[in-house]
Protein backbone atom coordinates (compact mmCIF):
# COMPACT_ATOMS: atom_id res chain seq x y z
CA UNK A 1 0.00 0.00 0.00
CA UNK A 2 0.86 3.51 -0.69
CA UNK A 3 3.13 4.66 2.33
CA UNK A 4 0.08 7.94 3.20
CA UNK A 5 -2.40 5.76 3.73
CA UNK A 6 -0.29 4.33 6.46
CA UNK A 7 0.09 7.73 7.25
CA UNK A 8 -3.78 9.17 7.34
CA UNK A 9 -4.15 5.67 9.75
CA UNK A 10 -1.39 7.30 11.63
CA UNK A 11 -3.25 10.68 12.08
CA UNK A 12 -6.62 8.99 12.83
CA UNK A 13 -5.05 7.13 15.71
CA UNK A 14 -3.06 10.16 17.09
CA UNK A 15 -6.40 11.90 17.00
CA UNK A 16 -8.38 9.48 18.27
CA UNK A 17 -5.65 8.87 21.19
CA UNK A 18 -5.46 12.91 21.89
CA UNK A 19 -9.09 13.88 22.34
CA UNK A 20 -9.19 10.48 24.74
CA UNK A 21 -6.31 12.12 26.48
CA UNK A 22 -8.15 15.72 26.57
CA UNK A 23 -11.52 14.75 27.76
CA UNK A 24 -11.39 11.32 30.08
CA UNK A 25 -10.88 11.98 33.24
CA UNK A 26 -10.02 8.91 34.64
CA UNK A 27 -6.28 8.61 34.78
CA UNK A 28 -5.98 4.93 33.54
CA UNK A 29 -7.65 5.45 30.08
CA UNK A 30 -5.54 8.98 29.54
CA UNK A 31 -2.68 7.02 30.17
CA UNK A 32 -3.85 4.66 27.65
CA UNK A 33 -4.68 7.57 25.09
CA UNK A 34 -0.96 8.20 25.46
CA UNK A 35 0.33 4.78 24.62
CA UNK A 36 -2.53 5.48 21.48
CA UNK A 37 -0.48 8.47 20.86
CA UNK A 38 3.37 6.96 20.93
CA UNK A 39 2.15 4.23 18.83
CA UNK A 40 0.55 6.51 16.15
CA UNK A 41 4.06 8.17 15.83
CA UNK A 42 5.83 4.86 15.63
CA UNK A 43 3.16 3.94 12.94
CA UNK A 44 4.05 6.93 10.84
CA UNK A 45 8.32 6.62 11.70
CA UNK A 46 7.69 2.98 10.27
CA UNK A 47 6.03 4.34 7.61
CA UNK A 48 8.16 6.64 6.48
CA UNK A 49 11.09 4.19 7.11
CA UNK A 50 9.65 1.98 4.25
CA UNK A 51 8.82 4.67 2.25
CA UNK A 52 12.74 6.36 2.16
CA UNK A 53 14.61 2.97 2.63
CA UNK A 54 16.04 3.84 5.89
CA UNK A 55 15.81 1.42 8.88
CA UNK A 56 16.85 4.18 11.46
CA UNK A 57 13.27 4.59 11.42
CA UNK A 58 12.83 1.47 13.15
CA UNK A 59 15.46 2.17 15.18
CA UNK A 60 13.65 5.25 16.43
CA UNK A 61 10.73 3.39 16.71
CA UNK A 62 12.39 0.65 19.33
CA UNK A 63 13.73 3.30 21.23
CA UNK A 64 10.05 4.88 21.26
CA UNK A 65 9.10 1.31 22.37
CA UNK A 66 11.11 1.54 25.39
CA UNK A 67 10.30 5.06 26.34
CA UNK A 68 6.53 4.23 26.27
CA UNK A 69 7.74 1.50 29.10
CA UNK A 70 9.26 3.91 31.09
CA UNK A 71 6.62 6.57 30.61
CA UNK A 72 3.64 3.42 31.58
CA UNK A 73 6.00 2.37 34.83
CA UNK A 74 6.31 5.85 36.22
CA UNK A 75 2.86 7.10 35.48
CA UNK A 76 1.05 3.90 36.64
CA UNK A 77 3.14 4.35 40.24
CA UNK A 78 2.11 8.17 40.33
CA UNK A 79 -1.55 6.84 39.56
CA UNK A 80 -0.87 4.69 42.73
CA UNK A 81 0.86 7.01 44.72
CA UNK A 82 -2.75 9.29 44.12
CA UNK A 83 -4.44 7.03 44.76
CA UNK A 84 -3.42 6.38 47.86
CA UNK A 85 -3.01 9.95 48.87
CA UNK A 86 -6.81 10.86 47.67
CA UNK A 87 -8.85 7.91 46.83
CA UNK A 88 -9.48 8.46 43.64
CA UNK A 89 -8.06 8.59 40.24
CA UNK A 90 -10.21 11.58 38.74
CA UNK A 91 -8.16 14.19 37.23
CA UNK A 92 -10.33 16.73 37.71
CA UNK A 93 -9.84 15.96 41.89
CA UNK A 94 -6.53 15.85 41.87
CA UNK A 95 -5.58 19.54 40.58
CA UNK A 96 -3.56 20.37 43.66
CA UNK A 97 -0.44 19.73 44.23
CA UNK A 98 -0.32 19.68 48.26
CA UNK A 99 -1.62 16.38 50.17
CA UNK B 1 -4.97 4.07 -6.27
CA UNK B 2 -2.43 6.59 -6.25
CA UNK B 3 0.15 4.36 -7.53
CA UNK B 4 2.31 6.19 -10.33
CA UNK B 5 5.55 4.51 -9.94
CA UNK B 6 5.97 1.19 -8.81
CA UNK B 7 3.12 -1.92 -8.75
CA UNK B 8 -0.18 -0.79 -7.91
CA UNK B 9 -0.87 -2.84 -4.36
CA UNK B 10 -2.21 -6.10 -5.23
CA UNK B 11 -6.41 -7.18 -4.06
CA UNK B 12 -5.04 -8.82 -1.21
CA UNK B 13 -2.83 -6.17 0.04
CA UNK B 14 -5.62 -3.64 0.43
CA UNK B 15 -8.00 -6.56 1.70
CA UNK B 16 -5.24 -7.04 4.90
CA UNK B 17 -4.47 -2.91 4.86
CA UNK B 18 -8.22 -2.08 5.34
CA UNK B 19 -9.16 -4.60 7.72
CA UNK B 20 -5.93 -4.10 9.33
CA UNK B 21 -7.04 -0.39 9.81
CA UNK B 22 -10.62 -0.80 10.45
CA UNK B 23 -9.31 -3.16 13.43
CA UNK B 24 -6.98 -0.26 14.82
CA UNK B 25 -9.42 2.35 14.54
CA UNK B 26 -12.40 0.98 15.98
CA UNK B 27 -10.31 -0.71 18.65
CA UNK B 28 -8.38 2.73 19.55
CA UNK B 29 -11.90 4.26 19.74
CA UNK B 30 -13.93 1.50 21.49
CA UNK B 31 -10.96 1.67 24.21
CA UNK B 32 -11.54 5.27 24.45
CA UNK B 33 -14.77 5.32 24.88
CA UNK B 34 -15.16 2.69 27.71
CA UNK B 35 -16.52 3.56 31.07
CA UNK B 36 -15.08 0.62 32.32
CA UNK B 37 -10.97 0.74 32.71
CA UNK B 38 -10.88 -3.29 32.27
CA UNK B 39 -12.76 -3.47 28.58
CA UNK B 40 -10.53 -0.58 28.00
CA UNK B 41 -7.41 -2.55 28.42
CA UNK B 42 -8.67 -5.55 26.77
CA UNK B 43 -9.40 -3.75 23.88
CA UNK B 44 -6.38 -1.79 23.78
CA UNK B 45 -4.31 -5.30 24.00
CA UNK B 46 -6.41 -6.02 20.91
CA UNK B 47 -5.58 -2.81 19.37
CA UNK B 48 -1.75 -3.52 19.58
CA UNK B 49 -2.04 -6.86 18.30
CA UNK B 50 -3.60 -4.89 14.71
CA UNK B 51 -0.97 -2.83 15.12
CA UNK B 52 2.00 -5.20 15.37
CA UNK B 53 0.32 -6.61 12.27
CA UNK B 54 -0.01 -3.51 10.62
CA UNK B 55 4.09 -2.91 11.13
CA UNK B 56 4.94 -6.65 9.65
CA UNK B 57 2.56 -5.21 6.28
CA UNK B 58 5.43 -2.43 6.55
CA UNK B 59 7.96 -5.10 6.26
CA UNK B 60 9.19 -4.38 10.12
CA UNK B 61 9.16 -7.94 11.43
CA UNK B 62 11.51 -7.15 14.04
CA UNK B 63 9.34 -3.66 15.48
CA UNK B 64 6.26 -6.18 15.35
CA UNK B 65 7.61 -8.69 17.24
CA UNK B 66 9.13 -6.47 20.06
CA UNK B 67 5.50 -4.43 19.72
CA UNK B 68 3.37 -7.69 20.83
CA UNK B 69 6.20 -8.68 23.59
CA UNK B 70 6.63 -5.28 25.05
CA UNK B 71 2.77 -3.29 24.33
CA UNK B 72 0.48 -6.18 24.79
CA UNK B 73 2.42 -8.30 26.97
CA UNK B 74 4.48 -6.04 29.34
CA UNK B 75 2.65 -2.94 29.41
CA UNK B 76 -0.80 -3.70 28.93
CA UNK B 77 -0.10 -6.43 32.28
CA UNK B 78 1.34 -3.42 34.33
CA UNK B 79 -2.08 -2.09 33.59
CA UNK B 80 -4.09 -4.56 34.53
CA UNK B 81 -2.39 -4.67 37.80
CA UNK B 82 -3.11 -0.95 38.36
CA UNK B 83 -7.08 -1.32 36.84
CA UNK B 84 -6.95 -4.00 39.55
CA UNK B 85 -5.65 -2.32 42.69
CA UNK B 86 -7.74 1.27 42.23
CA UNK B 87 -10.93 -0.41 40.44
CA UNK B 88 -13.10 2.80 40.43
CA UNK B 89 -16.08 2.99 38.28
CA UNK B 90 -16.39 6.49 36.55
CA UNK B 91 -19.02 8.68 37.53
CA UNK B 92 -18.38 11.46 34.50
CA UNK B 93 -16.88 9.32 31.83
CA UNK B 94 -16.41 12.39 28.93
CA UNK B 95 -16.58 16.43 30.54
CA UNK B 96 -16.33 18.38 27.49
CA UNK B 97 -15.69 22.00 28.66
CA UNK B 98 -16.83 25.00 28.64
CA UNK B 99 -17.37 27.04 25.58
CA UNK B 100 -14.11 29.23 24.89
CA UNK B 101 -11.99 25.50 25.79
CA UNK B 102 -14.35 23.34 23.31
CA UNK B 103 -13.49 26.32 20.54
CA UNK B 104 -9.72 26.28 21.19
CA UNK B 105 -10.16 22.30 20.93
CA UNK B 106 -11.50 22.22 17.47
CA UNK B 107 -8.93 24.84 16.32
CA UNK B 108 -6.15 22.69 17.78
CA UNK B 109 -7.71 19.57 15.97
CA UNK B 110 -7.87 21.61 12.88
CA UNK B 111 -4.47 22.95 13.01
CA UNK B 112 -3.20 19.87 13.18
CA UNK B 113 -5.27 18.01 9.89
CA UNK B 114 -3.53 21.08 8.13
CA UNK B 115 -0.35 20.23 8.75
CA UNK B 116 -0.85 16.63 8.41
CA UNK B 117 -2.56 17.50 4.91
CA UNK B 118 1.03 19.74 4.16
CA UNK B 119 3.62 16.92 5.30
CA UNK B 120 2.21 14.20 3.33
CA UNK B 121 1.27 16.63 0.75
CA UNK B 122 5.33 17.93 0.10
CA UNK B 123 7.01 14.73 1.71
CA UNK B 124 9.05 12.69 -1.08
CA UNK B 125 7.51 9.34 -1.88
CA UNK B 126 4.63 9.29 -0.35
CA UNK B 127 2.09 8.10 -2.90
CA UNK B 128 4.35 5.52 -3.88
CA UNK B 129 4.86 1.95 -1.72
CA UNK B 130 7.89 1.41 -1.10
CA UNK B 131 10.58 -1.09 -2.26
CA UNK B 132 12.62 -2.45 0.05
CA UNK B 133 15.27 -5.51 0.17
CA UNK B 134 14.26 -8.64 1.75
CA UNK B 135 16.32 -8.64 4.60
CA UNK B 136 14.77 -4.50 5.22
CA UNK B 137 13.60 -4.69 8.82
CA UNK B 138 14.67 -8.31 10.38
CA UNK B 139 16.34 -8.23 13.44
CA UNK B 140 19.86 -9.42 11.64
CA UNK B 141 19.60 -5.99 9.57
CA UNK B 142 18.27 -4.06 12.99
CA UNK B 143 20.58 -5.60 15.21
CA UNK B 144 23.30 -4.51 12.96
CA UNK B 145 22.40 -1.00 12.95
CA UNK B 146 21.18 -0.34 16.05
CA UNK B 147 24.94 -1.82 17.65
CA UNK B 148 26.63 0.04 14.86
CA UNK B 149 25.39 3.26 14.64
CA UNK B 150 22.86 3.59 17.69
CA UNK B 151 25.26 2.16 20.06
CA UNK B 152 25.25 5.32 22.63
CA UNK B 153 21.23 5.50 22.22
CA UNK B 154 20.85 2.31 22.93
CA UNK B 155 22.90 2.37 26.10
CA UNK B 156 21.03 5.29 27.37
CA UNK B 157 17.93 3.42 26.87
CA UNK B 158 18.84 1.19 29.41
CA UNK B 159 19.86 4.29 31.86
CA UNK B 160 16.49 5.66 31.19
CA UNK B 161 14.83 2.13 32.01
CA UNK B 162 16.59 1.93 35.10
CA UNK B 163 16.19 5.31 36.14
CA UNK B 164 12.37 4.49 35.25
CA UNK B 165 12.21 1.44 37.71
CA UNK B 166 13.65 3.37 40.44
CA UNK B 167 11.32 6.09 40.09
CA UNK B 168 8.35 3.58 40.01
CA UNK B 169 9.19 1.95 43.60
CA UNK B 170 10.31 5.15 44.93
CA UNK B 171 7.12 7.11 43.93
CA UNK B 172 4.79 4.07 44.57
CA UNK B 173 6.43 3.22 48.05
CA UNK B 174 7.29 6.64 49.91
CA UNK B 175 3.65 7.20 51.40
CA UNK B 176 3.24 3.57 52.00
CA UNK B 177 5.68 4.27 55.06
CA UNK B 178 3.81 7.53 56.35
CA UNK B 179 0.60 5.92 56.35
CA UNK B 180 2.17 3.19 58.33
CA UNK B 181 4.05 5.30 60.22
CA UNK B 182 0.72 7.21 60.86
CA UNK B 183 -1.01 3.54 61.87
CA UNK B 184 1.61 3.19 64.50
CA UNK B 185 1.13 6.17 65.71
CA UNK B 186 -2.80 6.00 66.45
CA UNK B 187 -2.17 2.32 67.99
CA UNK B 188 0.28 3.61 70.09
CA UNK B 189 -1.84 6.64 71.37
CA UNK B 190 -4.76 3.94 71.80
CA UNK B 191 -2.83 2.23 74.05
CA UNK B 192 -1.57 4.87 75.96
CA UNK B 193 -4.87 5.81 76.85
CA UNK B 194 -6.11 2.43 77.10
CA UNK B 195 -2.80 2.56 79.88
CA UNK B 196 -3.74 5.68 81.43
CA UNK B 197 -7.68 4.46 82.03
CA UNK B 198 -8.80 3.86 85.46
CA UNK B 199 -8.48 0.53 86.44
CA UNK B 200 -12.11 -1.36 85.83
CA UNK B 201 -12.06 -0.42 82.56
CA UNK B 202 -15.43 -0.43 80.38
CA UNK B 203 -15.58 -3.02 78.46
CA UNK B 204 -15.22 -2.37 74.44
CA UNK B 205 -15.95 -5.62 72.42
CA UNK B 206 -14.74 -3.77 68.93
CA UNK B 207 -11.35 -2.51 70.78
CA UNK B 208 -8.31 -5.13 70.21
CA UNK B 209 -4.77 -5.46 70.17
CA UNK B 210 -2.79 -3.71 72.59
CA UNK B 211 -4.22 -5.32 75.52
CA UNK B 212 -2.26 -6.68 78.39
CA UNK B 213 -0.01 -4.08 78.30
CA UNK B 214 -0.93 -2.77 81.99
Amino acid sequence: MPTHYYLTLSFVLFLIGSSGVLLRRNAIIVLMGIELQLNAGNLALLAYSRALGDQKGHVFAFIIIALAAAEAAVGLAILVGLFRSRQTVNLDEASLMKR
Amino acid sequence: MGAAIGSPPGLGEQILFWVLAGWVVGGALFTMTRRNPVTAVMSLVGTFFALAATYASLSAHFLAIIQILVYAGAIMVLFIFVVMILNREEITPVTPRGLILRVMGIGAGLYLTRVFVRVVATSPGADVPGKVSDTFGTVASIGDILFRDFLYPFEAVSLLLLVAIVGGVVISRSHQKEVAAEIAAERRKAIEEMAHAPYPAPEDASSSGGGGHH
